[in-house]
Order: structure tokens, then sequence, then C-alpha cells
């Protein structure tokens, strides 16, 4: 090894490494230029013993245009070498497995050998008795037992699977008694089942290996991330159940059976753990009318919970409604009201408006400019309702950014109002949409209302 | 509650196009293992006599695996078939295997003798589609594409051939227990029936046509008799299986369920009550015969279940 103790090695190599770490491209710029220097300074330096046959110091061989990547260090692996693996692991396998090669034998088989080896059977005919078969006599037995509820999961069982994209997991079961609950049960499951399927296939293994426990509906469970020790995770919510298990990176999960399945973060303050005691038609029949009653109660409940739900996603989806505008002189025009998550859109209705007195403009406000929304006066028909915006921030916010991040110097910020009237369902609805998306959006302008809402409020108070 | 041993006697095997093949729990439909087979589609399934291990017939190879462990991966490969293995099987006593393949050849694998090998083969001249032994162990009954049935005598290698009709393949062949009928299915849903009679110790059996039907409408893909030798059940492209009566070769069951599609396999209970099939929608089922209804779904396999593999046991 010449490398270290080699001066044209050690200059070749500051040289590159000066090159191929700048950026700006200066340092190569200004050392192509040195070949002559370069030259002069090997005939001036002392030569190496050895450098003839040595590649090393050969300096016109070298090349600045060294193609480093962004992740140097990191290289990928090729395609040879995953492949090389593959045969590898099959070789493995295979060394395992004993191997009977088809070879013909030369020298034919021996009389002998033929008799011993092809023996004729004689066949009787069997004494017809009506004999029942293993199988027939379990299968039958069985068949008064109810079928496992979770028997539909059995296709996500990703485990032998070969040429499927599956994933494994280590499930910790928190519902289990302290002494059973040690180990995780390892499940395999394939890639494009959901997080929902997925907890129906835990509880079709659990189901088979701990048959004590009375397993409920695949609703009643969440999945939560959990540590390698089992220590559930109890500051995130549970995965997803309507989600792709792809979504998710984490291997090591807990289930929790939910104390209250309509809500996403509930943990039973005591687990209750119930065990079957027999197959005592009593006690199954029990169960059946509690669960039945407890399946409706869900029903009922989930019912709830996804109206709320689709509420909320629908609040920024855009619809118009039909309403009147009450101008201050209390006239009324007939206006289409336009809400979506970015704007609300006030375009009046055409009409023959040559004899119409006063005439709106249609009007377009960015949601961030709206502050607020609210039923003002119910009267027996119809209600009135405002919508409350300011008039500097929308426009401020776009044309100069650095105002919106001083709401202190816009106290002054003067809020004026819309008053609309409709009949209560639409404007209910429409209070409420609107309330939806500025709860969601949170804007300077809302906060900035409800800052000077409370400071009017101190003040009367102050005052009084 | 049964005995887990015992409940070990009655074994389920089941394979198909996802490249798995698994054990079921035939009482309670449960899955119970899952073993991989890469290289492959499973063609075939047979569990030894001793029911120690399981052979799976596949492209190029015969996989066995054993049934007494949780080894995923097969135990002894078979090599040197060409082509796809189309059909393996076993002497009574597990002491040698057979198989046939595409590649047109019949095999006899030795399975006891150590060194010294002494297996045998037999060349028909289109691949070979199903091979049938005798219940009296010595002669094969060989299927092949051009619909020639050959009868080959492995003791003295004496063959002849039967030919049902021309421009079909014969797609299966099965012997009663008792060594009386023979029935063959082929590619138009055809079945034919032919009485056997045993010779005097080194005669070749004889065989005289009995009967032909139509069993199905598209190809008959299996054909199998009841241990009891009552029935003769046909699985068929027409995503039906029949069972057959072989006093007068009369319907006596049809097998049929929505969108089962292709019903490649069937196997019988020991006592002839209950016949399992194997289908195209993913799953084994489990019918019984009396009334004809579906009792249990097998289901877990992501593809096509194209061979399974049942041994029962008598109380």
């Amino acid at each position: 090894m010449a490398l270290y103790d080699n001066k044209y090695w050690l200059l070749s190599h500051i040289r590159n490494s000066f090159i191929s770490t700048d950026d700006t491209g200066m340092c190569e710029l200004i050392m192509a230029g040195e070949e002559g220097c370069r030259k002069h300074l090997k005939q001036s330096l002392d030569l190496y013993p050895d450098d003839e046959d040595s590649e090393d110091d050969d300096l016109s061989h070298e090349s600045y245009d060294l193609q480093l990547d962004m992740d140097f260090g990191l290289r990928y692996r090729s395609n040879t070498a995953v492949r090389l693996e593959k045969l590898e692991q099959v070789k493995k396998k295979t060394s395992r497995m004993k191997h009977v090669k088809w070879e013909m034998n030369k020298t034919p088989l021996s009389q002998e050998q033929l008799d011993e080896m092809f023996v004729k059977k004689e066949l009787k005919p069997k004494v017809n008795e009506e004999k029942e078969s293993l199988f027939s006599k379990t299968f039958k037995q069985y068949r008064m037992m109810p079928t496992n509820p979770f028997i539909e999961y059995s296709k996500f069982d990703g485990s032998g699977q070969v040429n499927v994209p599956t994933k494994k997991y280590r499930i910790f079961l928190t519902m289990l008694p302290e002494h059973q609950r040690n180990y995780p049960l390892q499940v395999c499951c394939i890639g494009t089942a959901k997080i929902h399927d997925l907890i129906g296939l835990i509880l079709l293994k659990c189901s088979t290996v701990y048959e004590d426990y009375l397993w409920k509906p695949v609703v009643n469970y969440g999945l939560y991330i959990t540590e390698e020790d089992g220590e559930v995770d109890r500051d995130f919510p549970c995965l997803d159940s309507r989600e792709n298990i792809a979504k998710f990176g984490f291997t090591c999960l807990g289930l929790v059976e939910h104390s209250d399945p309509t809500k996403c973060v509930s943990f039973g303050n005591s687990e209750t753990v119930t065990i079957r005691k027999g197959f005592d038609d009593d006690i199954n029949e029990k169960t059946k009318e509690l669960s039945k009653v407890d399946q409706e109660k869900q029903i009922s409940s989930d019912l709830h919970l996804m109206d709320v739900h689709k509420k909320a996603m629908e609040a920024p989806l855009y619809k118009s409604y039909k309403v009147y505008m009450v101008n201050k002189m209390r006239t009324k025009v007939e206006i289409h009201l336009g809400i979506s998550g970015e704007k609300i859109e006030i375009d009046p209705v055409q009409k023959n408006s040559k004899f119409v007195l006063v005439k709106q403009k249609p009007m377009n406000h960015d949601m961030d400019m709206i502050a607020w929304c609210e039923t003002v006066d119910i009267k027996s028909n119809r209600t009135i309702f405002r919508i409350i915006y300011s008039q500097s921030f929308g426009t401020t916010n776009i044309q100069d950014n650095v105002s919106s991040f001083t709401p202190t110097l816009q106290t002054s910020t003067s809020f004026k109002s819309y008053d609309f009237e409709a009949d209560h369902a639409t404007a209910e609805e429409i209070v409420n949409k609107i309330s939806l998306i500025l709860e969601l959006r949170s804007s300077d302008t809302r906060k900035e209302y409800l800052a000077a809402q409370e400071r009017r409020y101190y003040k009367k108070k102050a005052f009084i | 509650m049964f005995d887990k041993s015992e409940m070990d006697q009655v074994l389920l095997a089941t394979g198909g196009y996802d490249h798995t093949i698994k054990l079921w729990h035939t009482h309670s439909g449960i899955c119970y293992r899952t073993m991989q087979h890469a290289e492959s589609q499973v063609n075939a399934l047979e569990i030894t006599p001793d029911k120690q291990l399981l052979a799976a017939a596949s492209y190029q190879h015969i996989y066995m695996y054993d049934l007494n462990s949780n080894n995923p991966n097969a135990i002894v490969n078979y090599d040197g078939t060409t082509k796809n293995v189309t059909d393996v099987g076993f002497q009574v006593d597990g002491r040698w295997m057979y198989s046939g393949g595409e590649d047109c050849r019949v095999r006899l694998w030795d399975l006891k003798s150590k060194g010294t090998q002494c297996p045998k083969i037999f060349e028909v001249q289109a691949p070979v589609t199903c091979v049938c032994l005798h219940p009296n162990q010595v002669e094969l009954f060989v299927g092949d594409q051009s619909g020639i049935i050959h009868r080959w005598d492995l003791k003295t290698d004496h063959n002849e051939q039967l030919i049902p009709e021309s421009d079909a393949m014969i797609l299966d062949i099965a012997i009663d227990p008792l060594g009386t009928y023979m029935a063959a299915v082929n590619n138009k849903g055809r079945c034919y029936i032919w009485s056997l009679k045993s010779g005097k110790i080194d005669e070749p059996t004889k065989m005289n046509p009995r009967h032909k039907f139509d069993a199905h409408k598209r190809h008959a893909l299996k054909c199998e008799f009841s241990p009891d030798s009552r029935y003769l059940v046909t699985t068929s492209a027409d995503q039906t299986a029949k069972i057959w009566n072989t006093s007068d070769f009369s319907l006596r069951q049809e097998l049929k369920q929505e969108n089962q599609r292709w019903v490649w396999d069937a196997a019988f209970s020991s006592d002839s009550q209950y016949v399992f099939t194997a289908s195209s929608d993913g799953c084994a089922k489990i019918w019984n015969i009396d009334t004809g209804s579906m009792e249990k779904e097998y289901a877990g396999h992501q593809k096509a279940v194209t061979a399974l593999a049942f041994r029962d046991c008598a109380v």
C-alpha cells in the first residue's frame, strides 16, 4: 500500500476532495487551469520509488467529474443484490429439503424385487355395516355450535402467502387477564386490508386461542399505538378503522376494548372480564338477548355520530340558499347566498330591476373576513340571522401581510354586518354551516371579534 | 369436547392458485396452518396412508410436506419431471408413490427402500391428465389428453388401450373401492362407466363398457367413487358437482351454489355421508349427500382452490 505516504496520491486526494465537496464549482474551475503547475510539481517532488507501476499517481487520469448523490453514504441495493439475496434464501430453504432426483436404474428389477414391490391385493366385498366416520361424528356434534362470528375475516390472513404483500403485527391484548397478556399475539395480515379487517382477523385468532373470553363485535375494539413492552400509548387516538393498514407503519399495536363504541378514544376505567362458564343454554340465551340490545344501542349511537360527522364534513362544501337580505332601510331583496369553505357570495336574484328601488350589488367575502354568524330574531314564520364581517381584514391580509400579524393595532377594526331573513330551517342550517366553517378555520378576524366582544362585556360590567 | 389427537386424524388440505396449501379444522372451518408452495400452483394433493406427509403435485416437482410439524416449507422435493405434474397418489401401504405429468410420463417413486431405487416409468403419446391406481395395487389406469385410457400392469409392464371417444381429453378416472366399476370423465362433460372383472393372480382386469351419459354441460374435471361404492361424484366447469347413484347412474344430488365457479376436486367422508368440493371461488365446501345442502365453507384462500386431499377414519 503506497497510498498515505505517496505525495501524488495525497495531492490528488486533496484536490478531489476540494472539488467534490464544493457545490459552487469554483474549485474545479480554478484547479482545471493548473495542469501545467501540477506537472511542474510532479517533477520537482521526489518521486516515489515504485511510482512507475502505480496508477494512483498518474494525475492525468484522475477525474474531477465525480457524481456524488445527495444521499451519499447510503447506496441503494441494486437489483442484482436483491436477486442474489433471493437466490440465497431459496438455497437456504432447499438445503433443508431432501431432494430426490428421478433416475432410471440400469439393471432391470429381478422377479423377486418385483414380487416384493407389487403385491396384488385381494378385494373382498366389505360387510355392509353402517359405521359412522370420525369426521361425520364430530361434524354433526359441532353443527349445533354457533359458527365463529369472525370467520369472514379469515380471508385477510396473510400467513404463508406468497406473492401477496403482507404485514406482520405484534398485538397486545389489553383485555385479557394479567397472566395471559405477557406475550403479544403474532398476526400476519394481507396488505390490502383495512384496520377494521385487521381487528376482525385478530379477533378470529383470539377467539380460537382464548376460547373462554367472550369476544364482542369488531366495532367495540380499537387498535392503539403500543410500546414494545406492551404499554399502550393512550395519548393518541386509535387507528381509523376505515383506513387501509398500509397507511400506518406501526408493527406493535394494542387491542383495546372500548367502553363506549361511539367514542374513538375511550378506555374503560374498569375492564370487565366476562368468562363464559359453559355451554349452558340459559346463559347463552341471556347473552344473546343482551348483545341484541347492545347492538341496537350501538347502531343508534353510531348513526348519531355519523350524522354529526357528516355535517362537519359537509360544512365546507359549497351550497347556495335563496334568502332575503334586509337592508338598513328595512327593505328586502331576494338574493342567493352561496356558502363554501372559502368564501361567501351574495348574488341578487335577477328581476325586472327597473322597478326595484333598492339595488343590491353582488358581493364576495373571503371566509377569513367573516367573524361571526348568529340568529338575531325569530319571528312566527321566519328567522333573521346576521353575518358579521370585517372589511379591513380581508383586504389587509392580501395586500399587506405584515399588518395581519399585528392584531393589537387593529382594535379599531370596524365590524360590519349583513342581516338576512329566511325560514326557520334554512336559517338554522346556514348559521350552523357558517359557524362550523368558522370554528374549523379559526381566522384572525374571528379571534379578534371574540376578543372585542369580551372587552365590551368587561367594559359594560365595569360600567355597571 | 373431542380429544385433540383424535381430531388430528381427520385431515383436510386444500391448495390452488394462490401458492399456498392450507390445513383445516373440518368441524369449525378454521384454517390452522398455511404452508408455502411458492414456485407454482397446486395441481393435485394427496395425503400418505400413514397421515404423516402431504404430497403436492406442481410444476416440475412433487413437494412433500410434514403434517406433524409447523414447518411451512416442504421437506422433500421429487425432481425430474420436465413439465406440470398433474396427478399423484400412493400405494395403500405407502410403499411407493405414482405420478403423472404433462411430459407424457407416468412415474413410480420408491418411498421405502434406501439406496436401491427401483423407479418405473411408463410413456404415452400425449400429456397425462390423470392416474388412477386399481385397488388391487398392481394396475394403473392412465388418462391422457388424446383421449386414451391406458391400463398399465405394474408387474408385467403389459399395457392396453381404451378409446371411449375420439377428439376428447380424458380428465379423470376413478375406480370404486371394490374394483367393480371404473368411471372416466372427459372435457365434453361426458361420463363413461365400465364394469371391471378381476383376473386370477396374474391375469389382467377385464373391462366391459357398461354405461355412458352426459354428466355436465361443460368440462367434467373430476370423478370419484364413494367408499361404500354407492355413489359417484363428478365435478365440472359448469359450476356444479353431481352425485350419481351407482346402481343405475341416476342423478342423486346436484351440488350447486351461486357464483362458486369451476368445481375442481371432490372427496367423500369415509362413511359416504358427506362430500367435500374445491372451487374457483376460493372456498372448499362440505355438502350433505342426503339433503344436497352445503353445510360449511372453508374460506381463506386468496385465489381459486383447485385441489384438496381428505383423510378420515372410521370410529
